[in-house]
């Protein structure tokens, strides 16, 4: 078993299963150090070909409550006086990051499984729509609050809520912005399965290993020559 | 034939020509007019209707062969029929066709263009059109499969049956089945839930990355969406320093 600590994140490699962790307890809140340091570990997974299948999931009760507001305010109000000096059009840096480390997670050679407990909202639960799993205990609650702050998802929650649950349910969730329940979530084909939390964890981690079986290393060298070019 | 009117910021579109509320043109309301009702700033959602009993019977047969008859363009009339259902599905604010009764041919592809279909028990849905050597004419022979799948859609549109509220609902060819008395009520108090707290702007770019993720290419479309983020997110940041 090999660990890594980040300053957001840990990461744990055991017998090809890669187990994420956001890991800024209580609520694994989504800063923008947790961006660049979750863009830094996905493409070390990805580079590194040691890991078949990737758990994600957060520390202690929570998956993650989505993105630090005031933190994102910050960087778009100083990224918006550096972009007045430079290129009006360009788009905020960490914007774009945000968006290709998502995009990546999706188009992962390797299956991604969000094992979800506790609060689940926001660009967390876009996270675990990125995500080509989705097992959560009973008590978990989801959300796209962000219309309710008067912002929008960013990170392709809405069309990728859309492919799972339709054009009708996702104006619904995303207009209305209120957070429901797990069996709401499974009902809505927003979640694939609901698992008693004392088990939930390991039973991500059985089932990646169990799927891991199908990994081909040939695809994976295909995937990074596309994606990384090399 | 239609009726508009403005209640609470939802715009309530009756197609009023009962006791069938048959579409007796192919453009049930003109572009410019629906363009003009629709586009003000007051209003954050549309409500498609029927006046009485019925939602619509559709097409009126004896009307389409007169037309003919007549040498009338009918291509360009379908066209513009089209036009104004293309308008609809394309508007930024939520449209929600509340259905009751018969919801027949035209009407159904009404219904179909719109985003969110909610319809009384007692709903009756079928596109005819076969029974008749006719195909759907404005869109649904498109939109069915994209809103039900292929298998479903033939079975609807070669067979010509008729379907019951709760079959639609589990075809997913309706969204939400609610008691006839509770429709409107249960309609309009839906648009109000989702639209009334949110700034237009808002809104408006919720269901355009909806239509972008219909229209355009996945990286223009994932572009756009990060686009409508920052100016909102800009706004807001500004607003609150």
């Amino acid at each position: 078993m090999i660990s890594v600590q980040y300053k957001t994140i840990t990461f744990d490699l055991d017998e090809g299963v890669g187990i994420l962790h956001l890991n800024r307890p209580p609520s694994n809140v989504m800063t923008m150090d947790f961006f660049r340091e979750f863009y830094e570990v996905i493409t070390e997974i990805h580079l590194s070909l040691e890991t078949k299948a990737l758990v994600i999931s957060g520390k202690g009760r929570h998956y993650s409550s989505g993105t630090d507001l005031q933190d994102l305010k910050k960087e778009i109000l100083r990224q918006d006086t550096t972009r007045a000096r430079y290129a009006k059009t360009e788009t905020p840096e960490f914007i774009n990051l945000n968006y290709q480390v998502f995009n990546r997670l999706e188009h992962s050679p390797i299956p991604v499984i969000s094992s979800i407990t506790g609060i689940c909202l926001g660009s967390a639960f876009e996270l675990a729509l990125s995500s080509h799993f989705r097992f959560c205990s009973p008590e978990a609650v989801f959300g796209l609050p962000e219309t309710t702050f008067n912002l929008i998802p960013g990170l392709g929650g809405i069309p990728k809520m859309k492919a799972l649950t339709g054009m009708a349910r996702t104006i619904e969730l995303v207009l209305q912005g209120k957070t429901f329940s797990s069996e709401e979530a499974l009902s809505y084909n927003l979640a694939d399965k609901i698992i008693a939390k004392k088990l939930l964890l390991k039973q991500s981690i059985l089932f990646a290993r169990s799927i891991s079986s199908g990994y081909r290393k040939e695809k994976h060298i295909l995937y990074l020559k596309t994606f990384f070019k090399i | 034939m239609t009726r508009w009117e403005i209640k609470e910021h939802i715009g309530i579109l009756t197609l009023d020509n009962p006791p069938g509320n048959y579409i007796l043109e192919p453009e049930f309301v003109p572009l410019e007019q629906i363009k003009e009702w629709t586009t003000s700033a007051e209003i954050k959602g549309i409500m498609i209707t029927g006046g009485g009993k019925h939602f619509s019977s559709g097409g009126d047969l004896s009307q389409l062969y007169e037309k003919i008859q007549k040498e009338v363009d009918l291509s360009d009339q379908m066209d513009r029929g089209k036009a104004v259902l293309d308008f609809l599905e394309n508007l930024n604010i939520p449209v929600l066709a509340a259905i009751k009764g018969i919801c027949f041919g035209g009407g159904l592809e009404i219904a179909l263009a719109s985003h969110i279909r909610v319809c009384s028990d007692s709903s009756l849905f079928a596109l005819p059109e076969s029974n008749y050597n006719l195909i759907p004419g404005l869109g649904g022979t498109v939109r069915l499969p994209e809103r039900i799948g292929l298998p479903e859609s033939l079975k609807l549109i070669l067979g010509g049956d008729m379907i019951s509220a709760e079959e639609a609902l589990a075809l997913k060819l309706v969204d939400y089945v609610v008691p006839g008395t509770d429709l409107l009520d249960f309609a309009f108090r839906f648009l109000l839930k989702i639209t009334r707290e949110r700034p237009l702007k808002v809104i408006q770019s919720v269901m355009q990355i909806l239509k972008n993720s219909r229209l355009l290419p996945r990286e223009e479309a994932m572009k756009e969406e990060t686009r409508l983020f920052c100016e909102l997110a800009l706004e807001e940041a500004r607003r609150k320093n």
